[in-house]
């Protein structure tokens, strides 16, 4: 009787836990099969697409972006005569579009007649460089005052336009983005720059800034959207 | 007539002259230590099966609330706790490499206390008497646990850092169970003989190991099983570093891994507990890339999860030899550092001045570059590394080779994971790190 006891006691002090291990591993697996075949809800990582990429701003973007590649000369952007075609807009629905950006973009100013870029201009650029965050696409748009004859103002901001890609170049040497700037210049004929851009970030911030002073300039800024 | 599985009192029989005299009937008070052992390793027994139930209920490879209290049977807890940091320390289970999450210590603590409870119930069964050889045999049984208790409860306090509830709930039924035994022993009647009853220790000893082996073989025969765990769950597509933003981490030589990384991230910290006590962070040519979970240069996060994380993996990018020290200090300070970012942007203040500064004054390399748009840009490359290789927006991540460690096998299954991986051949399109 005493035996029976015992091996009682000692079948069921092994059988209790034993049961026990078993029935949970066994519901951990019918659990993990039900969660595999869950899908999962966390994001992937992904080029940015903010609020303000509108239909027209991407169409804008991927005019130029494709448009305004390497020119045969080595140098990027477009010819200004094709601004107008690239963006089928008037000079003001233009500028709208990028209005959305105004804590995005810089606006690097320039001296009258001149395109190089001062030390305020180059930290400018390099700051919008660097905001970078998840935009797919650099847009650099360069204007000039409507001081002078078109053709010369047309030159004029190309070569600011230029001024900016070769800094980012000196600057940020092998960087695999720089293909990813897009370089428009529009001389003084189409888009100009309304003053009230003067309260936009801009590379003489506190300096005077009049209708000419503003379209002086070379407008830069990361765009948001993936292209 | 003895049986293997009962009681033996151990009596001489015939033919020699033991000059033995049976001691009177025991009862009441006499049995009281007996009642204590049965007691403790009762409760012992218990409070290790909920650690035991805790344990397996991870191996679904899910998140789950954990119990972690000194009463039995107390509501779990999700988030952080001793418990949950002991139970995903390397020091909860063993045979980790073979087995996912390996073989919990609780596990084998609830094999011991049952054969305890088996034991001690027994002899009160027997209604007679406890002899001293019996009384022995019980406290040996007894320092088991206790030796247990003191090795475990070091571990926590020094290794760890932690110390779990449930556990407590344990060393305190093993002192118990140590305490009854040797008011037992106390209290034994004398021994039959001089001579130890060997092959009764043996006999008992050998229920003992019956006990441990069976519940161990069937632990790792049920255990579950995923073929993701050497699958992996996806590949890199992009693994090159071609804008340097790779931060060799470890003695660089081994198998080529990347882990994927926020250094104010309480999980990254975690992860790195594991992959340091694992020994697999000596075995692979480890290079973190850093995915800051903060909304100051990630735009994949709306609100920042961990602030002042673009600030740190900034510091580590400017001083690439040193980043090491750096994340070993985020990972020592995570909660200061993200209080300090954040009291910042709480006072409005953009870019964590307070945070800049004091990686400035600890890592005095760093000044100069902290903060420039060059080592912005860094930052900006390594969260386009993540875009190119379509990760998923979370830390931590690993990869063995070019395979990616699934995120359910980065905590219990980390070391059975990792050496799947690496025993499947998971590094072979790694290659080795020159």
């Amino acid at each position: 009787m005493q035996d029976i006891k015992g091996l009682g006691l000692f079948v069921a002090c092994l059988a209790v836990p034993l049961v026990f291990v078993v029935m949970s591993e066994r519901s951990a697996a019918a659990r993990m099969t039900e969660a595999s075949d869950a899908a999962s809800e966390v994001p992937i990582a992904s080029a940015a697409e903010d609020a303000y990429c509108t239909i027209g701003l991407k169409q804008v973007v991927r005019r130029v972006a494709g448009a305004c590649g390497l020119l045969e000369s080595g140098a990027r952007g477009c010819k200004p005569t094709d601004a107008k075609s690239v963006a089928s807009l008037t000079g003001d629905d233009f500028n709208a579009l990028f209005k959305p950006l105004q804590n995005r973009a810089h606006i690097i100013q320039y001296d009258k007649d001149n395109v190089v870029l001062d030390d305020g201009g180059m930290k400018e650029v390099e700051e919008s460089w660097a905001e970078k965050r998840g935009a797919s696409f650099y847009f650099v748009v360069a204007r000039a005052s409507t001081d002078g004859d078109a053709a010369y103002n047309t030159d004029l901001s190309q070569q600011r336009a230029q001024a900016v890609y070769n800094h980012l170049q000196s600057k940020f040497t092998g960087d695999d983005d720089l293909k990813k700037v897009g370089l428009l210049w529009l001389g003084e004929e189409y888009a100009q720059l309304g003053q009230d851009f003067c309260n936009w970030s801009r590379s003489r911030d506190g300096v005077e800034c009049t209708d000419k002073d503003i379209n002086r300039s070379a407008f830069v800024a990361w765009i948001d959207c993936a292209i | 007539m003895t049986t293997p599985l009962s009681f033996d009192d151990n009596r001489p029989s015939g033919g020699q002259d033991y000059s033995y005299s049976a001691p009177p009937p025991s009862g009441g008070s006499g049995r009281m230590p007996l009642f204590i052992v049965l007691a403790g390793a009762l409760f012992g027994a218990l409070f290790s099966a909920i650690s035991t139930s805790d344990f397996i209920s991870h191996l679904d490879r899910q998140v789950h609330s954990i119990h972690c209290s000194f009463i039995p049977g107390a509501a779990a807890e999700i988030g952080e706790s001793g418990c949950r940091t002991v139970m995903m320390s390397p020091y909860s289970s063993m045979f980790r490499d073979s087995l996912w999450g390996g073989m919990p210590i609780a596990l084998l603590a609830v094999a011991v206390y049952a054969y305890l409870v088996m034991h001690a119930g027994r002899l009160l069964l027997a209604n007679k008497p406890i002899t001293k050889h019996d009384s022995l045999y019980l406290v040996a049984a007894a320092l088991l646990p206790a030796l247990m208790t003191v090795i475990y409860a070091y571990i926590a306090i020094v290794e760890i850092g932690a110390v779990c509830k449930l556990c407590v709930g344990v060393y305190v039924s093993s002192g118990a169970v140590l305490v009854g035994a040797v008011l037992a022993h106390v209290n034994a009647a004398p021994a039959p003989s001089s001579q130890l009853p060997m092959g009764q220790f043996g006999r008992q000893f050998g229920e003992g190991v019956l006990y441990v082996a069976v519940l161990a073989i069937f632990y790792a025969l049920f255990a579950p099983t995923s073929p993701k765990s050497t699958q992996g769950c996806g590949t890199l597509v992009k693994k090159d570093d071609g804008s340097g933003i790779f931060i060799p981490m470890g003695n660089g030589k081994g198998t080529s891994a990347v882990a994927v990384v926020d250094p104010l991230c309480p999980a990254c910290k975690g992860f790195d507990d594991r992959m340091r006590a694992s020994g697999f962070y000596k075995k692979l040519a480890l290079q973190s890339v850093l995915f800051p979970l903060d909304s100051a240069c990630n735009w994949m996060v709306k609100d920042s999860l961990h602030p002042g994380a673009c600030a740190v993996s900034e510091a580590m990018l400017c001083d690439r030899e040193g980043a090491e020290a750096i994340l070993d200090y985020a990972f020592a300070n995570q909660e200061n550092l993200r209080a300090l970012a954040k009291k910042d942007r709480d006072s409005g203040q953009q870019n964590d001045p307070k945070l800049r500064a004091l990686l400035e004054d600890k890592f005095p390399k760093v000044k100069g570059c902290l903060g420039s748009a060059k080592i912005k840009n860094q930052v900006n490359k390594s969260l386009k590394w993540a875009v190119s290789n379509a990760l998923p927006v979370l830390t931590p991540q690993l990869f063995i080779g070019d395979k990616r460690v699934c995120d359910e096998d980065t905590d219990l299954g980390l070391e059975y994971t990792i050496a799947k991986m690496l025993e499947g051949g998971g590094a072979s399109s790694g290659g080795k790190r020159r």
